[in-house]
């Protein structure tokens, strides 16, 4: 017998407006539909009536963890139909900033990991060492959230000696955390035993279904922009891409911890080789009649936009793609044979972010459903229950 | 593979299918093919080229024709994939078959621009909601909005 299971689009837990529909047979999901568009903000017709600058402000706010994200890679692209390029300094100003924000994105994945596989101290570990970079952030932009860095031709904000020793402070400590983090997971047979062979991605598949990001490099792609496509600083900054052959959730937590250890490297590697000089040049207001594929890294996977210009002060045509649109179909594909009780922890393990994938803006609050809409709050205690009877995986270990 | 070492494996491997390629920026490489053939290049793009990745589909409304731009990545960089149908019969041939990532952009633009992709394994809306009235597509240029009037129950007449 089948049922269909609707988590979604309003929901305790997923903060964000989705639809994720399982068709489960008894605790085996057979078939997963997502639905999108709950709150479509119509975001690329809107930026075909901005000026070139105000869609910077337009793009920042498609998304609030990878804001910077999303302007970069907006700009950087305009950038070259205006045929004018940052100052050095302003570009690795750009790019720090870029890095600071992959770690606080990641940190904050690790302590959501944490929490949806039931280890809810290494939330508040990770959550709490979170603040540091964030208060890193504020001091050099002013900005928690949305940074407000980018302008075209540069950035808004310079650094002085005291703020890059404060950053390199900051980053000293975090990296020690990180190490701590790497030996909790390693050493923790529980939390291993949780993720370990969940959510399966065979790189087959995850190549077929066009899957990004940390997603993409923990079933064993060694795709990254930063190294194929190297955009601004990266081909002059030494760092690795990370992997993991292990294809499931601890891979991808795997692959995230790495990098953020490759992110603290690029961070003294930019603040180290500060160029001095100007941090802006003055952009043209008008953009000659051009097209432009621009890509960056973000925390989550590729982003990609493709900006077309008419010869006037608005651009013909922005197209957005946001990693977490990409690697949709992967999770469908992760999601299918598995159990009930996975279902938080493997989606949540693609750090899903609904805003960037809808251009939508975020819903806050939501209702509880009726008797045969379950909340994420029971899931969990569901997967608290199955596994706390089960056998332990005592044959999966931490891939180091 | 530099650049210019792919485009010329690009117009001996696609012949007569390529009608026009260009190479604007490093690492972009922009080529125009037919509509009708593009699940061929796909096909050949993928088995012969290694073009596995599909990061986004992008749709031009350019008055009298929808530009269509398939933009593939790899190793090397960025190839960029361009056809154009027009705007009276709008239908582009489905690639899922060959890259089945692709069927998210597919949908999204028959919800934007009203293009109807032909054998799409999934023809339902994407991004609009179900009470989305039938004919409007937002992103083609004659398309404006026109919020209805906030009337208030029991307000000011």
């Amino acid at each position: 017998m089948k049922f269909n299971i609707p988590i979604g689009p309003q929901h305790p837990a997923l903060k964000e407006p989705i639809s994720l529909r399982m068709t489960v047979e008894g605790e085996v999901i057979r078939d997963v539909d997502i639905r999108l568009g709950y709150n479509h903000r119509g975001l690329e017709k809107l930026a075909e009536e901005r000026s070139w600058i105000q869609n910077i402000y337009l793009t920042e706010r498609i998304c609030g963890i990878c804001s910077h994200s999303h302007a970069t890679c907006y700009v950087q692209g305009v950038e070259k139909l205006m045929e004018i390029e940052p100052p050095k300094r302003g570009a690795y100003i750009r790019y720090l900033v870029a890095e600071l924000e992959r770690i606080h994105s990641h940190l904050l994945w690790l302590g959501v990991a944490g929490h949806e596989a039931g280890f809810d101290s290494f939330f508040m570990y990770t959550w709490r060492d979170r603040e540091v970079v964030m208060d890193l952030l504020e001091m050099i932009s002013g900005n928690r959230v949305h940074y407000a860095m980018n302008t075209i031709g540069g950035v808004r904000r310079d650094l002085d000696e005291a703020l890059v020793k404060k950053i390199l402070d900051g980053i000293q400590i975090l990296r020690t955390r990180s190490e701590f983090y790497f030996k909790i997971g390693a050493n923790e047979p529980t939390f291993v035993g949780r993720l370990a062979g969940v959510g399966y991605l065979s790189k087959q598949q995850a190549i077929d279904l066009c899957a990004v990001g940390p997603t993409a490099r923990a079933s064993g792609i060694t795709a990254d922009v930063r190294k194929d496509d190297p955009h601004a600083v990266y081909d002059e900054v030494p760092f690795d891409v990370c992997t993991a052959d292990s294809c499931d959730v601890l891979g991808r937590t795997v692959v995230r911890i790495k990098e953020l250890m490759e992110s603290y490297k690029i961070c003294e590697f930019l603040l180290k080789n500060l160029p001095a000089g100007e941090i802006a040049v003055k952009a043209p207001k008008r953009a000659k009649p051009n097209e432009v594929v621009s890509r960056y890294e973000a925390p989550r996977g590729e982003n990609i936009h493709y900006i077309k210009s008419n010869g006037t002060e608005k651009p013909e045509r922005l197209k957005v793609r946001a990693p977490t649109l990409a690697n949709y179909p992967a999770t469908i594909q992760m999601l299918k044979n598995g159990f009930i009780a996975d279902i938080p922890l493997i989606f949540a393990a693609i750090d899903p972010c609904i805003c960037c994938a809808e251009r939508t803006v975020e819903l806050v609050n939501a209702r509880t459903g009726e008797d045969r809409v379950l909340r994420f709050s029971q899931l969990r205690a569901l997967a608290a229950e199955r596994y706390k009877n089960l056998p332990m995986q005592r044959n999966a270990v931490w891939p180091f | 593979m530099t650049d210019l070492e792919l485009t010329e494996k690009l117009k001996a491997v696609l012949g007569e299918k390529l009608v026009e390629i260009s190479n604007p920026a490093r690492r972009r490489v922009f080529m125009t093919v037919e509509a009708k053939n593009l699940a061929a290049v796909f096909e050949v793009l993928r088995k012969d080229l290694g073009y596995t990745y599909l990061a986004t589909v992008s749709g031009v409304d350019k008055g009298e024709v929808y530009e269509i731009v398939y933009h593939l990545g790899d190793a090397h960089g960025n190839l960029n994939v361009r056809t154009q149908i027009p705007k009276a019969d709008p239908h582009l041939p489905s690639i899922c078959a060959v890259i089945p990532g692709a069927i998210l952009y597919e949908r999204e633009l028959q919800d934007m621009f009203g293009i109807v992709v032909d054998r799409i394994p999934d023809p339902r809306p994407l991004v609009m909601p179900d009470d989305w009235p039938a004919g409007n597509f937002p992103l083609r240029k004659d398309w404006k909005f026109d919020r209805p009037r906030e009337i208030i129950p029991g307000g000011k007449k």
